[in-house]
């Protein structure tokens, strides 16, 4: 398991060593395991407490680095009345590095790919470590409002019918919440 | 599996009593060792040096502004905030030292006597960092709860366990004693002696009124305490601690307000230091993940000078800048350097042109592929 494994994800403190390349000593971090546990616990505080809208989210099992969310389409959309499974699994690095969230319930949506996997930009470059499971939870449901087709989709074909005709995608679309997400 | 899953935590049940303005953004607790970065954002010493990249510029957590300098502990702060939340902040303390042992990497020891005589605590709690003593509010709670359970197992508990009740009414009591305590006299500008008033703090960790620092015609903006140079521009106001004196000292907090005319600075901030040569020149040499203990520049770009004796983990690094000038002691991570220590130049930084291929999308990719693995 990646949190018994602990010191595992100083990936970057070993990119960090071996390009320094001046010997032993560097800053580059190694974070330690009960830092990101404690941070995990407090959102999972917040979270029960003012829980964004539509959204909910909490471990799967007695592992805390291991999360199940679900966000209920928003309405108004194609994807309005669909319950979509989310899986997220916290890094033992946490928050210094994003989450990993992957999308359990089938959509048909131009920036999530057959996988599961998502891209929003703020689960990559633009992470930030201030940044909570709320707001990424925020973020993922406002690409149900509004999808992003121009800035590489995962799915091309999908970015192109919202572009072209829209009425199409979002029938689509909509066919597909009934399949998959009721 | 030795995870720390759900267990009742040590802590942090004390944390709605905290201002909302001293809860750091990255790791949701009370403050420790706080840092302001310039854009005037706080949070602690190692949520900073975490946050930070060691492979090229670093941005603000909370609003993703630029920085590469690891700015030095802000101490009144850390007294503040000793003398507010006592317990909390021992609790925190407390927690701290036991990751930076499992680490063998400490945080710099803030000493009450620097620069704050004011700061007088009978609680000797910036001392010694390698004690693993417990917070004293905590250790007799703690002791009295253990023997009551040690000595009389059925009949004296009831008792002794109100005792324990009581120990924790009069803590509380305590503390809301010393959130009291605080006096303007915790948070004067180091210039004008006054209560601070849009407060600023500097890359030394020194507090300014914004329009108290001097800025030189030419060369950088140094600390007028420190005589440490600013690097990159003029700090932003820190709102948080600038709101928290508004609420908490509103009279003293409006005279300074109507008795400062010289707030005019907002104009023209500094410029100098705003533009960094290296970082526009593709030939620099980066250190990647080493930063100088001086000026706290991470990671270092051209000359980069090792100490040969340190022996700690991190071991001690100066920029080319601070190599020729007078460097101050100990580092950052409280490494035990004196001067009699020898340095090498280390060569083999990489260029700037090495870094695209570190960039944080491939760093990502290796860590879920990690992540997978495991």
């Amino acid at each position: 398991m990646m949190i018994s494994g602990g010191r595992s994800p100083s990936s970057s403190s070993s990119i960090a060593l071996t390009a320094s390349g001046g010997g032993t000593s560097s800053w580059a971090p190694t974070t330690s395991v009960s830092a990101s546990g404690k941070r995990i616990q407090i959102e999972m505080s917040e979270l029960n407490v003012d829980p964004p809208p539509d959204c909910s989210a909490g471990p799967k099992g007695d592992n805390l680095y291991h999360w199940v969310a679900t966000i209920i389409g928003p309405q108004g959309t194609p994807y309005e009345g669909g319950i979509y499974f989310l899986d997220i699994t916290f890094p033992s690095d946490y928050p210094f590095k994003p989450p990993k969230v992957v999308f359990k319930t089938r959509i048909y949506h131009c920036n999530v790919d057959t996988a599961g996997n998502l891209i929003i930009d703020i689960l990559n470059d633009s992470w930030s470590p201030a940044l909570t499971i709320t707001k990424v939870l925020l973020a993922i449901r406002s690409i149900f409002t509004n999808p992003n087709p121009s800035d590489k989709p995962l799915i091309p074909g999908i970015a192109r019918l919202y572009l072209a005709d829209r009425e199409k995608h979002d029938e689509l679309a909509a066919e597909w919440t009934r399949r998959f997400a009721k | 599996m030795d995870n720390p899953t759900f267990n009742e935590d040590d802590g942090g049940s004390d944390l709605d009593e905290i201002s909302h303005s001293f809860i750091c953004c990255v790791c949701r607790d009370l403050l420790y060792k706080p840092i302001v970065l310039s854009c005037g954002h706080i949070s602690c010493f190692w949520c900073v040096h975490y946050s930070m990249s060691g492979l090229c510029e670093s941005h603000c957590p909370t609003c993703r502004h630029p920085y590469i300098h690891f700015p030095t502990i802000c101490q009144m702060l850390h007294f503040l905030l000793l003398k507010m939340y006592p317990v909390a902040y021992k609790r925190r303390e407390n927690q701290i030292l036991e990751e930076e042992m499992k680490r063998d990497t400490f945080s710099p020891q803030v000493n009450s006597q620097d620069t704050f005589s004011t700061m007088v605590f009978e609680s000797n709690s910036s001392s010694d960092p390698l004690s693993t003593r417990k917070g004293e509010a905590y250790a007799n709670t703690d002791v009295l709860m253990s023997n009551s359970q040690v000595q009389d197992d059925g009949t004296g508990t009831l008792v002794e366990i109100s005792d324990g009740n009581s120990e924790v009414i009069r803590n509380i009591a305590v503390e809301e004693k010393y959130c009291k305590q605080v006096s303007v006299a915790d948070v004067l500008c180091l210039e004008c002696k006054q209560l601070l008033f849009r407060p600023v703090v500097l890359n030394c960790g020194h507090v300014y009124c914004e329009s108290c620092v001097i800025i030189p015609a030419v060369e950088m903006l140094k600390c007028q305490v420190c005589q440490t140079s600013h690097p990159r521009g003029f700090p932003k106001v820190c709102l948080e601690l600038d709101h928290f004196l508004e609420e908490q000292f509103p009279k003293e907090y409006m005279l300074r307000r109507y008795g400062s005319t010289g707030t005019a600075k907002q104009g023209g901030p500094a410029k100098q230091g705003e533009k960094l040569p290296h970082w526009s020149d593709p030939h620099s040499r980066v250190h990647t993940g080493c930063g100088c203990d001086s000026c706290g520049i991470y990671p270092i770009i051209g000359d980069r000078y090792r100490c040969k004796d340190c022996k700690e983990i991190i071991g001690f690094d100066l920029c080319g800048d601070c190599y020729n000038t007078q460097s101050k002691l100990p580092g950052r991570f409280n490494q035990q350097h004196t001067p009699e220590h020898k340095f090498e130049l280390i060569e083999n930084g990489r260029t700037m042109w090495w870094q695209p291929l570190h960039n944080p999308i491939v760093i990502a990719s290796e860590d879920s592929e990690n992540d997978e693995n495991d």
